[in-house]
């Protein structure tokens, strides 16, 4: 599912002077030790954090490398407010708010033994800018000018201009890397670097071993930022069964996505511990407002009349019932609860069948003898594209199918493996599709979704719905300098695509992972579980043998 | 000496087909490489086109082919994008895993394919023929996909004697014995083999019947008897012999599953191998992974047929004449 890039709400807090950096100290505990071991669907497609797409690559960076300081658990992207110093421990903006003067925790280092220092920070930034590089977040960090070192343990991050995301874009985008390992690798050419498949970061865990295809193990760095477990191990099993059975029989002690089915396995096993987070993602189906064939406005979805005939068709209760139990609510909009610019408030078009025949009625889709629709002699028939990589989007697709048949509309379910899937909606060769979202937190998430910018050509809003009122709207709130006029503009751009109805808004999953009940956990965010992995702890009395710190083969 | 040139020559042309239909076709399937970075609204389209053009993926379908065939000339099979390292070292370290599971499981598939075919013929229409008969109908009509996971449960999950996946306990310590590593080798191979000896064993014992049975009733057979050979000597010299001819032919079309693999029992075994390696080269469009599976497969299909006819050759002198039988019995 896409992962929309974060964006920066709201409220600018207080733009000038003063540091809010709180100092970056090492959580020293006596009770070290211990294994965690992920049982985990896929491999990292490499270890280049500027590269790397992939979320297994992206979770193992994580703990691997650092950046200038870390989002809070409440995901503000605004001002500096709840962010804690990861490499800098501390840092001031400038009077004018175009400058923000980031202090480098002095006793950082990399696991190379080399000390971090601030040309690391502005080689970084350079690298990441750099349009060679063809890093992703290259575009997000338009706002920043420049880099500069004001001496070894000082970097300033200068910008263009003032936005309400600008600490988030330099703390968090940029993960810091060894200029003394990279400064001669080639930008254009980093995938194929040896640090792309052995990186040397400064975070709480060192790069010990990959074994294509079967695992990867990174240990607990010793030095100073002394993480509570001894080692993270990721084996890699492809099947969703073997890798749930896996963590059921304790050969690994975590499944990040524990299928509906097995939960009530997870619960009575006395091994297992379940965890149920709230996530950032929402799964829809999307109406194609334009035929895929002519370009033209679509025959049937260009019609408001229809989508919300079709929305109103659908029992979304039923749907996330049947398909997720209840490790799944009903999505209300394209955004999901957790979200602040979330509006839990807000009137969802009612589940009603005859109110939705009467509409359809009234847009002169008229039901012929086999009780479906026709208007013009054109049958009421499309398809649903889904991926085939998704079982409850299948299971929905079904569901969907039926209920849709019962207003007099034939919907074909077309099932695609993901390349196929994503070629399709990449060239919005479909005429309803059920996608999925998943996001990090950020309000303009559903800018980059579902604005009429994002419509055009290569955009993600492959539905391709234009709405200026609604783009309008989006962007007030973005800008907003307050919490509660942001929110008033988001609630309102909510009502407009809820009434224009280009995606019926189906489901926001929860994460259902199950572990090994040996555990602490803490500190789980919900755009990155694993964000908190180096403060989980196992208590001496419940250790077992692998939890015995040691190199492994 | 010109056979084998010929057989080479052909062997050649047939892999540098079956590498350009690959070729061809993976890029007719929708999707690319970069697909699942469409996932990542920040991969713009012109970061997707630049990132084509550093991987040689840009322009068309002719000059991709010719540059993936200069680099192939320079004996590179191009950049593996999902794997991140060259094509030859993704392949390199699936390959070795693949040809021991794959190895394993064939030889102990058609051993014992071969004895129950043989068994089966011996005591033809008696109760052993019709018990091991049924079970290889069923061996042989179970999907694998199916077989594998209900040998995971059961071996893995309720008894727990053998581990779930892998190739390998990747938590085993550095101190550990050479002894115990090998031990861990063979507990991780246990399950996957089991299920490929049972659906190779199954084909494999039909066939094995099958031409038993026919050779069993042939002339000489019954003449060595008349000549007072004993039984067992008429079924293993005269029968058994000749009739291994179907059952080379199926091992050398087997063959190619020594480095292909097998796609299902290595994906819900976890098994590191060829087989998932070019499942998920397709699944994630990563062109250049895929037409070097293809190619190893390829290679392999030419040197199994080789092989086969060969030993069907060595085994059966009448494969060597057009007329078999008649030229036989005319001298």
């Amino acid at each position: 599912m896409p992962r929309l890039r974060p964006l920066y709400l709201t409220l600018m807090v207080t733009l000038t002077a003063c540091g809010g950096g709180r100092d970056a100290k090492p959580s020293a505990s006596p009770a070290t030790g211990g294994t965690l071991v992920i049982s985990a669907p896929g491999e990292p497609d490499n270890l280049m954090p500027p590269i790397t797409t992939a979320t297994a690559g992206q979770q193992v960076e994580e703990l691997v490398f650092q950046r200038l300081a870390t989002v809070g658990p409440g995901l503000n992207t605004v001002g500096d407010a709840g962010f804690t110093g990861d490499l800098a421990r501390r840092w001031s903006w400038a009077a004018d708010s175009l400058s923000i003067v980031f202090e480098l925790d002095p006793l950082a280092h990399w696991h190379d033994g080399t000390p971090v220092r601030a040309a690391d920070v502005v080689f970084s930034f350079a690298l990441y800018k750099d349009p060679k590089t063809g890093a992703p977040a290259a575009a997000e960090l338009s706002a920043v000018d420049s880099v500069t070192a004001r001496d070894s343990l000082t970097a300033v991050a200068w910008f263009h201009r003032r936005t309400p995301g600008q600490f988030f874009d330099a703390a968090m985008l940029v993960m810091i890397l060894p200029s003394h390992l990279l400064s001669t690798v080639d930008h254009s050419t980093l995938a194929s670097a040896a640090f792309a498949r052995s990186p040397v970061g400064s975070g709480p865990f060192r790069f010990v071993k990959w074994v294509s295809g079967q695992s990867l193990e990174l240990a607990a760095d010793t030095a100073r930022r002394r993480a509570q477990l001894d080692r993270v191990v990721y084996t890699v099993a492809p099947d969703p069964v073997t890798a749930y059975t896996r963590v059921a029989t304790g050969e690994a002690d975590l499944y990040e996505s524990v299928r509906p089915d097995k939960v009530a396995e997870v619960v009575s096993n006395k091994q297992l511990r379940l965890l149920i987070a709230p996530a950032l993602e929402y799964n829809y189906v999307g109406f194609n407002l334009v035929d895929p064939v002519s370009g033209k406005p679509h025959a049937i979805f260009s019609d408001r009349t229809v989508r919300r005939a079709l929305t109103m068709a659908t029992d979304r209760r039923s749907i996330v019932a049947n398909v997720y139990d209840t490790l799944a609510v009903p999505a209300r909009g394209p955004f999901t609860s957790a979200q602040a610019s979330a509006d839990t408030t807000l009137a969802m078009l009612p589940y009603s069948v005859d109110s939705a025949n009467a509409l359809l009625d009234a847009a002169g889709w008229k039901r012929g003898p086999d009780s479906l629709r026709r208007k013009n002699g054109k049958l009421l028939t499309f398809g649903i594209l889904v991926p085939t990589s998704s079982t409850p989007r299948v299971r929905a697709a079904v569901l969907l199918q039926e209920q849709f048949r019962r207003v007099g509309a034939d919907a074909k379910i077309e099932s695609s493996d993901i390349g196929g899937f994503i070629g399709r909606l990449k060239a919005r060769r479909f005429d309803t599709v059920i996608g999925g979202w998943s996001q990090d937190g950020g309000p303009a998430n559903a800018r980059d979704a579902w604005s009429s910018a994002a419509a055009a050509k290569g955009g993600n809003n492959q539905g391709g719905y234009r709405s200026p009122a609604f783009d309008a709207q989006l962007d007030s709130a973005l800008a907003a300098l307050s919490p509660a006029a942001s929110h008033a503009h988001f609630a309102a751009a909510w009502r407009i695509i809820t009434a224009d109805a280009p995606a019926i808004w189906l489901a926001e999953p929860r994460l259902v992972m199950g572990i090994n009940a040996r555990f602490v956990t803490t500190g789980m965010r919900p755009d990155a579980w694993w964000a908190g992995i180096p403060r989980w702890s196992v208590p001496p009395d419940k250790r077992i043998a692998r939890d015995a710190a040691g190199a492994v083969r | 000496m010109r056979t084998l040139i010929q057989r080479v020559w052909q062997g050649i042309v047939v892999v540098a087909i079956v590498a350009t239909a690959a070729f061809i076709l993976v890029r007719l399937a929708p999707g690319d490489p970069f697909a699942m970075a469409f996932e990542n609204p920040g991969i713009t389209p012109a970061l997707r086109a630049q990132w084509r053009t550093a991987y040689g993926l840009d322009g068309s379908l002719g000059e991709q082919y010719v540059r993936w065939l200069a680099t192939l000339l320079r004996g590179d099979l191009g950049w593996s994008v999902s794997k991140s390292q060259p094509v030859a070292q993704a392949i390199g370290s699936a390959l070795p895993n693949t040809l021991l599971l794959m190895s394993v499981a064939l030889i102990l598939g058609f051993a014992i394919g071969m004895l129950l075919g043989a068994l089966q013929a011996a005591r033809h229409n008696r109760a052993a023929d019709h018990a091991i008969g049924t079970l290889t109908l069923i061996g042989s009509a179970l999907p694998d996909f199916w077989l594998a996971l209900v040998i995971l449960l059961v071996g893995a999950d309720w008894w727990r004697l053998f581990p779930v996946g892998g190739a390998s306990d990747q938590l085993l310590p550095l101190s550990a014995s050479a002894m115990t590593v090998m031990l861990d080798r063979a507990k991780h191979l246990v399950l996957p083999v089991m299920t490929l000896v049972i659906l190779i064993a199954a084909a494999v014992a039909r066939q094995q019947r099958a031409a038993l049975l026919e050779r069993l009733g042939a002339d000489w057979v019954r003449t060595a008897a008349a000549k007072g050979v004993s039984p067992m000597t008429a079924f293993r010299r005269h029968a058994w012999r000749t009739a291994l001819g179907p059952v080379i032919s199926l091992g050398g079309l087997a063959l190619p599953a020594l480095v292909g693999g097998a796609v299902f029992v290595e994906h819900v075994f976890a098994w590191p191998g060829m087989g998932r390696l070019a499942a998920s080269a397709i699944s994630s469009r990563d062109y250049h992974l895929v037409v070097g599976c293809v190619m190893v497969g390829a290679v392999m299909v030419v040197l199994g047929s080789t092989l086969a006819d060969v030993l069907a050759q060595r085994l059966d002198p009448r494969a060597e004449h057009p007329d078999g039988d008649m030229a036989r019995n005319a001298a």
